[in-house]
């Protein structure tokens, strides 16, 4: 039994440096590995490999085998192959390197760099940090299934996987990948979902199994509107407002760091600023939990609510 | 022997090949090294890259792999004189990288050009028919502090930095050895060895009020970044607490020991170093978060709420504007 390894590597240079493409039954016979005498096991076998190897970047093209026989074949194209001279300089790829260390993407990347060290004629090793000097940000973008969606985004592919959300209905989707949000420490697919007919956010996390490719590429129309990074999060439901507090001096730097005006001391010694939140509901979570430290002034129906909740917890919480 | 992957191996081969091509007489442990696996699999690969060629697999048709006491050299193998071109995955991971580090303004080497030269690549790839779209929300509350912090451990610089604990709740001046600025969770920190505290700690960016540097160098090498997580310590208070949907967001990031699931919420298990800062997530979710257990936790809730309720309540004395 010849190892998969080696029937891959057989099968990538017949197709490489073959004229015309090749039928899958010349490769059943000719390829080193696939001499398999059940059509169906061999059939399995190659589709398997086919896509493996997609999946690596090996550039296999399916097209007739001549103008008189719509047979499929198949072949890859050398100057699709090859790696394009890039002509990365050293410092460049170093960029790259450290970059990719400092996201958390070291892994992910260390067989591309691998590949364009070769023109450079310098290694860089993305794992030893202290030859390439302190790595003064570390970033952490890794995240499972991020590389295919990201893919899938850029050529445009509809993408089918389960998904789990918190509310614990678990359901397959099939979805077109409009752009992936990173925020909060987490990842987003924001896209199309077919079932819905509509734009839905998806957390990467609450990905179950593989994400796979449910269309060819260029399967749907490019999107229109930009992805931004507030596309997962909810819009306020209520109007903007602003807001004046007064504050202990204590914590007064962490107001004015968002404070929109202000700084005045009071006669108490508490410091006076005007806020505008984005999300008023946010603010009101927040002068709960520091209401010690911080007193709401204005606008009264914001302090009225904020009293009523104030109350409720105070009446939760006798012994 | 390891257990590599099929594809791992033929990627390995895949990158090999080319190298060994340009270096003839390489030396085995040099390869072992380089493509970061040890010489008995790299043995193995060259094994079977032996046995592989154009089809008919005769004399002529076969890659040549010679090892010579310890060098070894590859020939008859041009279809592989040029590594595999990028992938989609390889280069718009790269991408996102360069870009990622441009847009905290950290900016290694020629990262600039790298990334032109990416997207050239990325868009002559027939299948790409967009641009990227990915929206990174990674810049902290306070660029400003995250630069200055990024110079002290580029300089290595120790930091003199006012630290709002949240345990405490006192913000007091600390001298830290600065080694790096990381993310986690969606919050930066600051790393290093804090000489007030004697130990390696990790601050909250958006609780540090201040941050200077002093002319003093560290007196040893940053240590490695690690990733930052709370560690459950003895002496820590066990809470349980009932979380009703609305507010299951602002508690899952926190470590539980336990999950119920209820209706309309959940009980759930979690200890704390810090009550105090739990007394405040606590009521910063109001009614929709119950302290079960214990005791002592649900007074501090009361009082924290008592005092901030005190500010409104018509019979005290606190400025009242319309």
């Amino acid at each position: 039994m010849i190892e998969r390894t080696e029937r891959l590597l057989n099968l990538v240079i017949a197709l490489r440096e073959t004229r015309r493409p090749l039928a899958a039954e010349e490769i059943r016979t000719r390829v080193a590995g696939y001499a398999h005498d059940d059509l169906l096991a061999f059939r399995r076998m190659f589709e398997r490999d086919k896509s493996d190897l997609r999946r690596l970047g090996v550039p296999i093209e399916t097209l007739p085998l001549s103008r008189w026989d719509e047979t499929p074949g198949y072949r890859i194209d050398p100057a699709r192959y090859d790696l394009p001279a890039i002509e990365l300089e050293p410092d460049e790829l170093t960029g790259l390197a450290l970059a990719a260390q400092a996201a958390g993407l070291a892994d992910e990347v260390r067989g591309a760099l691998r590949k364009l060290e070769i023109d450079t004629g310098v290694a860089v090793d993305a794992h030893d940090a202290h030859d390439l000097g302190p790595q003064p940000v570390g970033l952490d973008l890794q995240a499972p299934h991020r590389a295919e969606l990201m893919e899938a985004q850029l050529t445009l592919t509809t993408v089918v996987f389960r998904y789990a959300p918190a509310d614990g209905s678990a359901a397959r989707r099939r979805v077109d990948p409009h752009g992936l949000v990173h925020r909060g420490g987490r990842w987003y697919l924001v896209g199309h979902d077919h079932d819905r007919d509509a734009t839905r956010v998806f957390r990467l996390d609450r990905i179950t199994g593989p994400v796979r490719a449910a269309s060819e590429p260029g399967g749907f129309a490019p999107p229109v509107k930009e992805v931004r990074a507030s596309s997962v999060v909810p819009a306020p439901e209520e109007e903007p407002v602003v807001a004046t507090v007064t504050v202990v001096e204590e914590l007064a730097w962490l107001v004015a760091r968002r404070a929109r005006g202000g700084g005045t001391p009071g006669e108490d010694g508490w410091i006076r600023y005007e806020l505008a939140p984005a999300d008023p509901e946010e603010l009101l979570g927040w002068l709960c939990a520091h209401g010690d430290q911080v007193r709401l002034l204005s606008p009264a129906p914001l302090r009225a609510r904020l009293v009523a909740r104030l109350r409720a917890v105070v009446a939760m919480t006798v012994a | 022997m390891s257990v590599a992957s099929p594809l791992e191996r033929l990627e390995r081969v895949l990158a090999m090949v080319p190298w060994l091509l340009e270096h003839p007489a390489t030396p085995l442990d040099e390869l072992a090294q380089r493509f970061e696996t040890t010489r008995e699999q790299i043995a193995a690969d060259l094994d079977i890259l032996g046995y592989c060629g154009l089809p008919g697999y005769g004399g002529g048709d076969l890659v040549e792999v010679v090892i010579f006491g310890d060098l070894v050299t590859v020939r008859m193998a041009d279809f592989f004189a040029r590594p595999l071109r990028l992938s989609v995955r390889e280069a718009v991971t790269l991408l996102l990288a360069a870009r990622a580090l441009s847009a905290v303004g950290e900016v290694p080497g020629a990262l600039h050009r790298a990334i032109e030269r990416l997207e050239e690549l990325l868009q002559a790839e027939p299948e790409v028919a967009g641009e990227m779209r990915v929206a990174l929300d990674v810049r902290p509350e306070d660029d400003e502090l995250l630069a200055r912090l990024r110079v002290a451990v580029r300089a290595r610089r120790v930091v003199r930095v006012r630290y709002r604990s949240a345990s405490r709740e006192q913000t007091r001046e600390r001298a830290v050895e600065p080694w790096a600025v990381v993310t986690a969770g969606g919050a930066w920190y600051l790393q290093g060895w804090c000489r007030s505290a004697a130990g390696r700690r990790d601050f909250r960016l958006d609780r540090i009020a201040d941050a200077e540097l002093t002319d003093e160098v560290l007196p040893r090498p940053p240590e490695a970044p690690r990733p930052v997580a709370y560690e459950p310590r003895e002496g820590d208070l066990e809470v349980v607490l009932d979380v009703d949907d609305v507010a299951w967001w602002r508690f899952e990031p926190l470590v539980l020991d336990a999950v119920e699931e209820r209706s309309g919420h959940r009980r759930v298990t979690l200890r704390t170093p810090a009550p105090l800062w739990l007394a405040r997530a606590v009521l910063r979710a109001g009614p929709a978060v119950r302290v079960v257990t214990p005791k002592s936790l649900r007074l501090r809730v009361h009082e924290l709420a008592s005092a901030a309720l005190g500010h409104y309540e018509p019979t005290t004395d606190g400025p009242d504007e319309p």
